[in-house]
């Protein structure tokens, strides 16, 4: 078995056994960011919180990529997921060709393989279409 | 502060010149703003020159290349807004008093340059970059939306193409003069769905240049100056982000503090140029510069108010998609055209009686922000 990577330290976590996207709010305005950082970018305070995201949101836009990039062959998809926070998130997505994409469906978090780095497997979240909500 | 005028423009052809040297082909269009403005090349006092991918001091290069040495000259990269950055400058530097004639250059060689047929890699740091973004990618994301929620068709998207094209036909500088349909556009390769190939410029091989005096000088050397009313550069936002990815704030922006300058609107522009690095880009962009409403934008592409012949000529050169994008030297090359137009140089593709001009655009793909830099020129005979 391969070794697990992760893809960046600090973006996300397991917590009851489910991966959760980790981002921070700005005690001062309440705007939500990710990934952690140490300004807030709308009203620049520097008290910010920790703060487990959402793992379920909504398509808010989405592309089929037919050129190749620098650890994906094409052709893969990739998109905006909304969160509840009022945060959009820039994620692979997974499942597209058996779950035709649509703006606006529900999408849920997984935390899983991006690409293999020799002897590495790169971890990463990625966005999937919701099943059990009977996503279209 | 003073009023600044273009006294001369020049431009090489565009399109792929693997025999050429980037400073070769800065120096053709150098020395073509230079006849042009009936100057001689030791009347420069500074110069700018934008350029990303050739190198270190390469306006010392493309000047030395006629003559043009012992000057202040400062080189510009901000990525597609480069040249119009480079023009601002000199804008302020005449504006302000501290010279009264300079010169401004772009100039890109993407055959020669070190990426020349290699795949773009994101910058270190840019997780998005490292998940599958790229620049094309940005904007189908952008397309994709606008169509599902602004019920925008791609058969109106691909209109875009057509009409640059057909202008491009027009143009002895442009990359591409072939006419396209919408089918062949629709149906041509998809690159990041629902962008097709033949919605997206091409790379380009290319230069422009400018020659910029204060209006007491112009008048030593031509009647018909062509004035920079209006000169406004900004740096992206997060907000692009958090609110509608299909609106260019910057662009809006940009446009707004430039009419404001020149005391005009958008009703008084005759001819403009603009950013349509993609084909939906420039529907987006009637929007932002205040062409028209939100919604009715389809209908200045569907009725032909934005052809050569129309009320709004927009991208008469044949804009980014057919003229081509040399990358820093789109910004020059937008303004030339504006000057020839308004100077009624604009040979088959002059816009009848344009009085009034205006120049977008747009560059650079930073994690987070919206682009790098906008910019935005209006130009007055």
């Amino acid at each position: 078995m391969k070794t697990e990577v992760s893809f960046k330290e600090g973006l996300f976590e397991e917590v009851s056994g489910k991966g959760v996207l980790v981002g921070c709010r700005c005690k001062q305005c309440g705007k939500v960011i990710f990934p952690i950082r140490k300004v807030c970018l709308n009203c620049l305070n520097r008290d910010m919180e920790r703060l487990n995201l959402s793992r379920n949101g909504k398509l808010y836009s989405f592309t089929i990529v037919h050129m190749p990039s620098e650890h994906f062959q094409p052709p893969y998809a990739i998109g905006w997921i909304e969160l509840p926070e009022g945060i959009r998130i820039f994620s692979q997505i997974r499942g597209w060709q058996e779950h035709s994409l649509k703006i606006g469906m529900e999408m849920e978090l997984a935390i899983e393989k991006l690409w293999d780095e020799g002897e590495k497997e790169v971890i990463g979240y990625t966005f999937r279409p919701t099943l059990n909500r009977g996503g279209t | 502060m003073r009023e600044v005028a273009i006294i001369g423009v020049g431009s090489t052809v565009f399109g792929k010149f693997p025999e050429k040297l980037p400073y070769e082909l800065g120096a053709e269009a150098a020395w073509a703003a230079v006849q042009d403005a009936g100057i001689t090349p030791k009347d420069l006092q500074f110069a700018y020159c934008a350029n990303l991918y050739g190198g270190m001091v390469i306006g010392q290069a493309v000047l030395g290349e006629i003559g043009v040495t012992d000057i202040e000259q400062t080189n510009v990269q901000n990525a597609c807004a480069g040249g119009a950055t480079a023009l601002r400058k000199a804008w302020w530097d005449i504006a302000s008093g501290l010279y009264d004639i300079g010169m401004v250059i772009g100039v890109e060689s993407i055959t020669t340059s070190p990426i020349a047929g290699k795949l773009i890699t994101p910058a270190k740091g840019d997780i998005s970059g490292e998940l599958g973004m790229n620049m094309v990618a940005r904007f189908a994301l952008s397309q994709r939306r606008y169509m599902d929620v602004f019920n925008i068709s791609l058969e109106q998207i691909a209109k875009v193409s057509v009409k640059n094209h057909h202008h491009g036909c027009l143009n002895p500088y442009s990359q591409y003069k072939k006419e396209l349909t919408i089918e062949e556009i629709i149906n041509s390769r998809p690159i990041c769905e629902p962008i097709t190939l033949l919605q997206c410029c091409p790379s380009t091989d290319g230069a422009a240049a400018a020659v910029l005096v204060s209006r007491d000088l112009a008048k030593k050397y031509t009647n018909t100056p062509v004035m920079i009313v209006a000169s406004v550069l900004k740096s992206g936002d997060y907000s692009f982000r958090w609110e509608d990815m299909t609106f260019s704030d910057m662009t809006y922006k940009c446009a707004n503090e430039a009419y404001e300058m020149a005391g005009l609107g958008p009703e008084d522009i005759d001819v403009c140029e603009l950013h349509d690095a993609f084909a939906v880009n420039e529907l987006q962009h009637y929007v932002e510069l205040g062409f028209c409403k939100r919604g009715e934008e389809a209908r200045l592409i569907e009725d032909g108010i934005t052809e050569i012949g129309g009320k709004l000529p927009v991208n008469s050169s044949g804009g980014l998609l057919s003229k081509g994008h040399p990358i820093s030297a789109s910004g020059i090359a937008q303004v030339a055209e504006i000057v020839w137009q308004l100077r009624g140089q604009a040979g088959k593709r002059q816009v009848a009686d344009a009085k009034v001009g205006l120049a977008h655009v747009a560059g650079g793909e930073v994690a987070g922000l919206e682009s790098g830099a906008v910019a935005v020129h209006i130009l007055k005979k």
